[in-house]
């Protein structure tokens, strides 16, 4: 924010630029991805041996392998890689934008609001063409961090923006919840598993709906990537390069919005993808800036998804499990353990994503406790004092 | 301060007269026979047997978050920290889906759903300890962890619901929070375990002033910092549990209700955390009673047969509201 942690950061950059990415970083992930394809496309019934799938990928109509395979599991898996991938790119935006390394869109009502558009017309019984359903989940997207952001108010600390999403996010929620309560058990059910997050029995229709929107999202996102790492000296220094850091911000934003909308539209709210793949892809590569973490985001997303979805569809068969749980139970996991580790070595690559959330919170004493003797000035120090959320820089410290 | 406390008496005793009108089926004029000791059977048994047990399960289960988020708060010196957030509230609500998805409990057993729940909160609890290792002390840490391990909770919990669909529709009800049906059975058994807990949480009120002071001057004070937290902590979870397993996962009155004590009643908690108790049941009576109204305009409104409004919904709501609130009042912080 002012100017000692932003030459901090800066300085940080430097020593860091020298570091080199994690090298086993591309042949891990190309091997995951090879990994969970075959997996994706030979396991369950009827289960096609992987020499097998080539001829089934040719023959696509004539053979129920084929059928099963090029019908059934390649969309799937296409719309695992493809919403993997949006998921993480938003994440590592509204993450950059908010310089906030717990910004993901659960948190920014984002995604609640995207489901609600979604699930409302089910409950009350609204017949809506497919093609309109990503309208409705970015609408209620949009209203959801749209109310977020004129909430918090447009010049306020990111963490400000973040505890006001939180706060969005619970209501959006309270009202999800409302209209389950209201639904029959059939619709229950259904509603129950969109909201976790799931990728069963969705077909090419709903790969193709996604097309559009990649390709206003990807030029969006070249764009906005080089200005992204600008931001992260905080706005000062930013205004100062000649980046106006408010509309920079809020196209950072809209463009997370039409990321992660219509994924949330065909797939429902799968969580903890967008705080997963950023945090790996910076792990992995400690020197680089923002305009280097997007693919490599991504990518990372695309694979999380893709993994995850495996035990979704295989773990409790005849039962399909949604994958929005499975991204949580193994998700979160891994990010403590990625914190622990980032803990214990008190020098590691986290320092370069840590130094950003130093920025946030200055060091030094933390003021405004209220002592006993002064009664009445106690609230004030309900916002204040420790922040959960700038929590990741006391792990890199 | 005497003043105050009468202002927030009467205001619970408003907020129980509402309730005791809200409901559908009897107009107040009849409530108001009924305890004059009039009506025919069935009024009687709405009154005794339906209303007035709601009207005690919502006014303990608020106390108790009231107190919960104000010792967890004070021991975590994290004014983030509510039940919600420290893992206890979704282990609770696992704990009592698991056992109910099992055929373990349902609905005629409530001592099997608060022994659950109270399990299920304590091991959400444990998880937190472990998990945030030789970072305990720190709050940001803790703070930190707590989100991760709601977020597994909560996933462990969708997995259940989802191995037993059969429960889902009863199930929901507690994840939102709700004082539909609750009989005598239930506050018979709310009540023991409030008290006790509240009262362990009162006799730590005076160690929990000096924590939040921070830990080297309670040090300083002659305080043992890690066991009166521990202890405060213990109390925080039990109480939080025995609310979950009577009402379900109430949004936000835990995060929320603490702050409104201390700005009323200020820092020392000998005096803000019956004032916490007060106002935690003020507020989910009221929002209980408010949650009536609504229901009964809306099904008027929107012309539905049945439409019922569960209370956490309202709580929620309000309790984003007023976080928005404090959010906007503090405009050069950061959190």
């Amino acid at each position: 924010m002012n100017a000692p942690p932003a030459t901090e950061a800066a300085a940080d950059d430097v020593t860091t630029r020298g570091r080199r990415a994690v090298p086993w970083q591309l042949p891990l992930l190309v091997s995951l991805v090879a990994v969970a394809s075959g997996c994706a496309l030979s396991l369950g019934t009827p289960y096609v041996q992987l020499y097998r799938l080539p001829g089934a990928l040719r023959d696509a109509d004539s053979t129920l392998a084929g059928i099963v395979v090029t019908e059934l599991r390649l969309p799937r898996l296409v719309l695992a890689l493809a919403a993997g991938a949006c998921l993480g790119a938003a994440g590592l935006v509204l993450q950059e934008a908010l310089r906030n390394p717990l910004a993901i869109p659960e948190m920014l009502g984002v995604s609640s609001g995207a489901a609600f558009g979604v699930a409302a017309p089910l409950v009350l019984a609204v017949s809506i063409p497919v093609a309109v359903q990503p309208l409705l989940a970015i609408g209620g997207a949009v209203l959801g961090g749209g109310l977020t952001l004129l909430a918090a108010g447009l010049g306020r600390s990111p963490s400000a923006v973040l505890l006001t999403g939180a706060a969005v996010a619970a209501a959006l929620q309270a009202a999800l919840l409302v209209l389950m309560v209201m639904a029959d058990q059939l619709d229950l059910q259904l509603i129950y598993r969109y909201l976790l997050g799931s990728l069963s029995a969705r077909t090419w229709d709903d790969v193709t709906g996604l097309w559009p929107w990649l390709l206003v999202a990807v030029p969006a996102l070249v764009l906005c990537a080089p200005v992204l790492s600008v931001l992260r000296l905080g706005d000062e220094d930013a205004e100062a390069l000649g980046v106006r850091a408010q509309r920079a911000r809020l196209a950072a934003l809209a463009i997370a919005i039409v990321l992660i909308a219509p994924v949330t539209a065909v797939c429902g709210p799968v969580a903890w993808v967008g705080f997963l793949a950023p945090h790996l892809a910076r792990r992995l590569n400690p020197g680089a800036t923002a305009v280097g973490w997007l693919p490599w985001s991504a990518a990372w997303g695309a694979v999380v998804v893709a993994v995850a979805d495996i035990p979704a569809r295989l773990a409790l068969v005849p039962v399909e499990t949604p994958v929005g749980a499975w991204t949580a139970l193994l998700g979160v996991p891994a990010g403590v353990a990625l914190l622990r580790s980032g803990r214990r070595r008190p020098t590691a690559p986290r320092r370069a994503a840590g130094s950003v959330a130093v920025s946030l919170e200055p060091p030094g004493p933390r003021g405004s406790e209220p002592s006993p003797e002064t009664p009445g000035h106690g609230h004030r120090q309900e916002p204040g004092g420790e922040p959960g959320w700038a929590a990741e820089a006391g792990e890199a410290r | 301060m005497n003043r105050r406390f009468g202002a927030l008496v009467a205001l619970v005793v408003v907020c129980a007269c509402a309730e005791l009108l809200a409901g559908r089926g009897l107009s107040p004029s009849v409530v108001a026979d009924v305890l004059g000791g009039g009506g025919d059977a069935t009024e009687r048994h709405i009154v005794f047997q339906l209303r007035l047990p709601r009207l005690l399960v919502a006014l303990g289960a608020g106390a108790c978050l009231g107190v919960a988020g104000l010792v967890l708060q004070s021991a975590l010196r994290n004014p983030l920290a509510g039940p919600e957030v420290t893992g206890v509230t979704p282990g609770a609500v696992l704990g009592a889906v698991t056992a109910t998805g099992l055929g373990l409990a349902g609905w005629e057993s409530p001592l099997a759903v608060v022994v659950a729940a109270c399990v299920g909160g304590c091991t959400g609890a444990t998880l937190l300890w472990l998990l945030a290792g030789r970072g305990r002390g720190d709050p940001e840490q803790t703070a930190l962890h707590g989100v991760l391990v709601s977020a597994v909770l909560g996933g462990l919990t969708a997995m259940v619901l989802l191995v037993a669909p059969g429960e889902l529709g009863s199930v929901v009800q507690w994840l939102v929070g709700t004082t539909e049906g609750r009989v005598w059975q239930h506050w018979h058994l709310l009540w023991p375990w409030a008290l006790a807990w509240g009262a362990a949480a009162w006799l730590l009120a005076g160690p929990l002033t000096l924590l939040r002071c921070g830990d080297e001057l309670a040090a300083a004070a002659g305080l043992a910092t890690g066991r009166a937290r521990s202890l405060a902590l213990l109390c925080a979870v039990a109480l939080t549990a025995g609310a979950v397993a009577a009402v379900g996962a109430l949004g936000f009155v835990g995060l929320l209700v603490p702050h409104v004590a201390v700005a009323v009643f200020g820092a020392d908690l000998r005096v803000s955390l019956p004032g916490s108790a007060l106002v935690g049941a003020a507020v989910v009576c009221g929002s209980d009673a408010a949650a009536q109204l609504l229901s009964r305009l809306l099904a008027a409104a929107l012309d539905f047969g049945r439409l019922t409004l569960p209370v956490g919904a309202l709580t929620t709501c309000l309790g984003a509201a007023l976080l928005m609130v404090v959010v906007r009042r503090a405009p050069s912080r950061t959190f």
